[in-house]
């Protein structure tokens, strides 16, 4: 570690030139105690003025009226105005729900598969590097396009999966998947779980190559099936990873309407509904900037108290 | 006993190819049909009876794609988003990194948790502050301003994956190079990024697909074909044609390209950085 200017640097003799060169200048500011915190300052600087400023400006709209396309209202403090709607707001308690079921539908069936795939992949079988290569790509590619390959997969008229399933006798007609409310959350729950598995494979994969063998080793002379063994070793093992993957992907489920609204904006009516959508479509279709405001932030405080009682069950767990 | 074990192994290893092939499988096909699809003249595409291999192979939509829409317009704005958004990142969060990687100091864990925590802060509350601010100073509807509000997510994830690579990287030549005279800068950048490299270039990478790919700020923030990317504009086709299926495609294949290329280059360290930034996260 190298952190204090010990004994190993004393500043050379400065020449005429060397005075007004700047790299020499900030090579000598960079032997001051704050060298570090100069180094902080562009990035931290950075992300007050484009999160924590647009965050806290946010969470003060929330509580005034700010209606663009009605100026007439003006910009008054409206004070919780906002937060007694949601109460009383239907739409609110159905993307709730929709959330809820969204949220954890998504991530049970990424886990699951997630899971698979990485046992499967660390076995290190010849051909395995290539098969990885193909698992995580959809990790990779844009919303857009992969709501644009399964919308056209599952389209009612022309959806080679309707095809297949029809041959197969498991479909008597081609069916309009989002166009159904008792299909099209479900759908959209296979095409989100088809685009981000990968990124459980990723994670849990990193956690099984740090498992000893050997406790696998002592596993198969006591006798221990692979059932036994994946239930008494592998998971626990694995507990504080699965944890974390856990948190980031609620973070970013709950928080990014991008793939439903590019799937099914909501709809059929609010069957897919989820929050941040429907905070969303306030702003920039009823452009009622403070309801959206006040929106995104109880969906903020409900994410934090997730996270935190998450954070918290998982430690009591361990102990 | 040893001979029940080699045949439970060798079941084991036959499921797994089963598994692993038909995810792959599963990963691959809908890119495979969008490619198909892609080369597809409209009338095969909507059509009674599925064609499965393209009776007849065009690049129509390819052609038609190129030249009567802003397409080529879209690519090159999410081209300098995209550059402009790695190098905001470079100059502020290489640094940053650095300095979260080598040195103790005061309110080093608080601001590192904090780099963390910023990435819970839901996109749509900051999108809208974001928008009447970037009004304010003129940067709304611009590359540059679009390109700004994207390090707001990526940045974060920028130093943390890139702290990564610098942990990993061995500090006995940093110090041989301090006690031959050299200053803290000089150690920066003529020894640890040198030898970072590769993970430095993975983390740019990471951040330029997940640039490239962005939706939501880019469909908020830009307003006309001056500034808009591609997935704002493969979106507006949607409603612009009655569902151009085939250029559709062709726009999909056109925009993923790339993302393929650079992944299928630099995946095992980009695969690593991002693990180990959240296995310690």
């Amino acid at each position: 570690m190298i952190s204090t200017t010990g004994p190993a640097y004393s500043p050379p003799r400065r020449s005429a030139f060397d005075r007004y060169n700047p790299l020499r200048w900030i090579g000598e500011l960079s032997e001051t105690r704050y060298w570090m915190y100069l180094l902080l300052l562009p990035s931290a600087l950075l992300i007050c003025a484009v999160v924590i400023y647009p965050t806290l400006y946010g969470m003060q709209m929330s509580f005034h009226e700010m209606r663009l396309n009605r100026p007439g209202l003006g910009n008054g403090w409206v004070g919780l105005k906002h937060y007694q709607r949601m109460v009383t707001d239907p739409i609110f308690w159905v993307s709730l729900r929709n959330t809820a079921v969204w949220v954890t539908s998504a991530i049970a069936l990424e886990f699951v598969v997630g899971l698979v795939a990485a046992l499967a992949l660390n076995r290190n079988l010849p051909g395995s590097k290539i098969l990885a290569v193909l698992i995580l790509l959809p990790y990779f590619l844009p919303n857009v396009v992969a709501g644009h390959m399964w919308a056209l997969m599952l389209d009612p008229r022309l959806g080679v999966i309707n095809d297949l399933l029809v041959k197969v006798g498991l479909l008597q007609g081609y069916k309009a998947w989002f166009a159904d409310p008792t299909t099209a959350m479900a759908a959209a729950i296979v095409v989100e779980a088809w685009h981000s598995f990968p990124f459980f494979t990723l994670l849990l994969l990193a956690g099984l190559k740090g498992i000893p063998t050997d406790l696998y080793k002592a596993a198969d002379i006591d006798g221990a099936g692979a059932f036994s063994q994946l239930r008494l070793i592998t998971l626990p093992m694995l507990k504080t990873i699965i944890a974390a993957a856990v948190i980031l992907r609620v973070i970013g489920l709950v928080n990014s309407p991008d793939l439903l609204l590019i799937l099914t904006s909501g709809g059929p009516g609010r069957s897919t509904q989820v929050l941040s959508l429907y905070a969303f479509q306030t702003a920039y279709k009823d452009f009622n900037f403070g309801y959206a405001g006040a929106l995104s932030v109880v969906m903020f405080v409900l994410l934090m108290v997730f996270a935190w009682a998450y954070v918290r069950l998982s430690k009591v767990n361990e102990d | 006993m040893a001979s029940t074990r080699s045949r439970s192994k060798l079941v084991w290893d036959i499921i797994s190819y089963i598994v692993l092939i038909g995810l792959a499988f599963i990963c691959i096909a809908p890119i495979l049909w969008t490619f198909l699809t892609s080369l597809k003249v409209e009338s095969d595409i909507v059509t009674r009876t599925m064609h499965y291999i393209p009776p007849s192979i065009t690049f129509d939509n390819y052609v038609k794609l190129w030249n009567q829409s802003s397409y080529p317009t879209l690519v090159i704005n999410s081209l300098i988003v995209t550059s402009t958004t790695v190098l905001i990142c470079l100059l502020t969060g290489t640094v940053a990194a650095y300095a979260f990687s080598r040195f103790q100091f005061k309110g080093r864990t608080q601001l590192m948790l904090g780099y963390l925590v910023v990435r819970m802060f839901p996109a749509v509350l900051m999108i809208i502050p974001l928008f009447i601010v970037m009004r304010q100073v003129g940067l709304l509807d611009s590359t540059f301003g679009l390109a700004v509000a994207y390090t707001s997510f990526l940045l974060p994830l920028f130093v943390w994956m890139l702290k990564g690579f610098f942990d990993a990287a061995p500090k006995e030549l940093e110090s041989a190079a301090r006690i031959d005279g050299t200053t803290r800068l000089g150690a920066m950048f003529m020894v640890v990024i040198p030898i970072a490299r590769n993970g430095l270039l993975a983390t740019c990478v990471f951040v330029a697909i997940a640039a490239w790919n962005e939706y939501l700020f880019a469909l908020m923030l830009t307003t006309s074909t001056g500034s808009r990317t591609w997935p704002v504009g493969l979106q507006l086709m949607v409603g612009e044609f009655q569902l151009p299926w085939g250029m559709l495609a062709a726009g999909g294949m056109i925009s993923i390209l790339p993302v393929i290329v650079l992944f299928a280059l630099v995946q095992r360290a980009m695969v690593a950085g991002l693990t180990a930034g959240a296995v310690k996260g």
